[in-house]
């Protein structure tokens, strides 16, 4: 824990949110899902929403733009349903073997060796249930997780995430996620 | 006593395999192998599912190459409708083909192989990588990421989204082209054509470096298999199967590709999954050819496009005579291919049949059998289907651009490691060697095997009772 509350985004702070994981791995679609759906609300002026199957090397380009980096997946440890909040730091030994798919750490880590700066990141996940072969259907479980994580998603992009929401963290791992990786 | 050199997983790569070389008595290398460790069954699990769900289920196939596989499959669609799709929807299947190639192209050569190319096969592997490349020359690894931008971005602007686009449908494509997206894609292509003109120059100077690489890197007499375009020239969507043989002579031509089976057997082997093409006249293992950025080059008389064409007169003059032999020469007939494509995508974008909103031919089927053929990046990729009177499919056979190269790709590691590997002195860098050459071929082999997994590196020379005489670890 590095114990520094996140700093409030002032107005104009461009924030990019990023959902990405399989469509057709049952719970491990919850991070393109919820991207479209905000996408499909509408934000406020100066976020982006993306969606994607994978994050790929391009998107660095996209973060290093960004005061702030939202990204939304699934996660295999903990219950069901379980939303979970993480601060992302550069992590340039998160270098993936599969060149089509890279950790979000590793994307930090391009942003702070070439670009000399990181965007202020998060990690927003939902313990996924079930990962098995369905193509856009989330378990109960996953589906209920929805209204807290979109509640949490909103906190973070205009700056107001609140210690409880457990944003705070510094390098806690990232859940190795397998399903992700489909 | 003889012992075997494992090298497992093959790094910066797409997918995973192993090598093997088997060492003799006195250290010298005796047999190598690739092998390709993991199988997923496309063809088997396909049978039984509607024809038109085939280029969304072949698709998952990569999450590189997507685009070459919604192609090829489409075509094959395509030829089950017995339809000719509408002219500008061939047009904009082309430009996403190309954009495919350029984003993929752009990955193998600053992503997978810069790090051998700019650091050297000997530097330390700890800092062999992207993040070694950055901090040695980081206006090339920002042209990398932005040149994979603009190609993404095509790609996204015309399907829609950038991994597993449906936009591409049997008949052509499902929406023609608004006039916003095509002026927005034709902004970016003057940047990406600067990034791929400086790229090519600054390889250029790197050639003479690596002239022992060159020599050994899969320097071998082969045949070489693409498509090429009616006038002979380069062709990456449609044409007609060319052969060239080792000395450059044409042995097959304007072979239309829905004949592939008269050219090309498909033997297996015991130790891989992947399977074994060649060209059957002159039987297995002889026939043996090269496809993709190489074998493409090699086998036209022109590029077509400007550039390119000064760039393929330059590629011609990296070997005295006859087609340019070693494999290590993929990496300069990649970079050659990025400027081609580029080009002809701002020929094609700037066309004025290109807004027209007839791009789709609708038919049911028509046939009981359906081969698509085009280049993927990696080389050209067929894929065949037979349906029932339901359209459902029955039987299917994917021949992958990597599978292509595989005789190829077993022929370079052993003359790599002929070259470079001391069986009694094992260093990192030999084997290093080992797997660059596979590199060179920038083998995605989640593509040729539908491989699927992870494993940690280790190489390890084992005694022929098993017994680990030496061991060399990564990551």
């Amino acid at each position: 824990m590095d114990g520094s509350a996140p700093p409030s985004a002032p107005s104009s702070a461009q924030v990019l949110i990023i959902g990405y994981g399989s469509p057709i791995r049952g719970d491990d679609a919850i991070g393109p899902l919820v991207a479209d759906r905000l996408a499909r609300d509408g934000v406020p002026a100066g976020v982006t929403v993306l969606s994607r199957h994978i994050l790929t090397a391009e998107l660095v380009a996209d973060l290093i733009e960004r005061d702030r980096v939202i990204f939304l997946d699934a996660a295999v440890a903990g219950a069901p349903g379980t939303v979970r909040c993480q601060r992302l730091h550069p992590d340039a030994h998160a270098i993936s073997t599969m060149a089509h798919f890279l950790d979000p750490r590793e994307l930090l880590a391009w942003c702070e060796t070439l670009y000399g700066r990181v965007p202020e990141t998060y990690l927003v996940t939902v313990t996924g249930a079930s990962f098995d072969y369905d193509h856009y259907r989330l378990t109960p479980q996953a589906e209920a997780a929805i209204p807290p994580m979109l509640e949490l998603i909103r906190a973070l992009m205009l700056g107001t995430a609140s210690e409880q929401a457990g944003c705070h963290g510094g390098d806690r791992p990232v859940g190795q996620d397998p399903a992700a990786r489909v | 006593m003889s012992r075997t050199i494992t090298i497992e997983p093959v790094t910066r790569i797409e997918g995973h395999a192993r090598i093997t070389l088997q060492l003799g008595e006195a250290g010298e290398v005796e047999d190598a192998k690739f092998h390709l460790t993991q199988f997923r069954g496309f063809e088997k699990f396909c049978e039984g599912r509607p024809y038109r769900e085939m280029p969304a289920l072949t698709a998952r196939t990569c999450g590189i190459c997507p685009v070459s596989h919604v192609l090829a499959s489409n075509k094959a669609c395509d030829h089950l409708l017995s339809v000719s799709i509408p002219p500008t929807g061939e047009k904009l299947r082309r430009i996403i083909n190309l954009a495919q190639l350029t984003q993929s192209h752009a990955l193998s050569f600053f992503h997978l192989s810069s790090p051998d190319l700019l650091l050297g096969w000997d530097s330390d592997p700890v800092s062999r990588n992207i993040f070694g490349v950055m901090r040695q020359d980081p206006a090339l690894a920002k042209d990398g990421i932005r040149l994979r931008q603009i190609g993404q971005t095509i790609i996204e602007t015309l399907g829609g989204k950038k991994i597993h686009p449906t936009w591409v449908v049997p008949g052509g494509v499902s929406e023609p082209l608004v006039q916003e997206k095509r002026d927005a894609m034709l902004k970016l292509i003057p940047e990406g054509l600067d990034i791929a003109k400086r790229t090519y120059t600054f390889f250029k100077t790197l050639v003479p470096k690596f002239k022992d690489e060159a020599e050994h890197f899969g320097n071998q007499p082969t045949m070489f298999l693409s498509l090429v375009s009616p006038k002979g020239h380069l062709e990456h969507y449609d044409g007609l199967i060319r052969i060239k043989d080792a000395q450059g002579r044409i042995v097959e031509d304007m072979v239309p590709p829905h004949e592939y089976e008269r050219l090309i057997g498909e033997a297996v082997e015991d130790f891989s999954y992947m399977k074994f093409p060649y060209y059957k006249p002159h039987g297995y293992p002889h026939g043996i050819y090269r496809v993709g950025p190489l074998a493409r080059l090699n086998n036209v008389d022109a590029c077509g496009t400007p550039y390119a064409d000064v760039a393929l007169a330059e590629f011609h003059m990296l070997q005295e005579s006859g087609p340019i032999a070693s494999s290590f020469h993929y990496h300069y007939a990649r970079l050659v291919e990025i400027i081609y494509a580029l080009e002809m995508m701002d020929r094609l974008l700037k066309d004025p049949t290109i807004l027209d909103a007839r791009v789709r031919a609708r038919a049911r089927s028509n046939r009981s059998e359906g081969i698509g053929v085009s280049e993927a990046p990696r080389g050209i990729l067929m894929h065949h289907y037979k349906i029932d009177d339901e359209g459902l499919i029955n039987w299917v056979n994917l021949i992958i651009a990597t599978g292509h190269n595989n005789l190829a790709m077993n022929q370079s590691i052993r003359q790599v490691a002929d070259a470079y590997v001391d069986g009694n002195n094992l260093r990192e860098g030999m084997l290093n060697r080992v797997e660059a050459v596979i590199r060179c071929f920038d083998p995605c082999l989640s593509c040729a095997s539908h491989a699927f997994g992870e494993m940690p590196l280790a190489i390890e020379l084992r005694a022929a009772d098993g017994r680990i005489l030496d061991t060399l670890r990564r990551g």
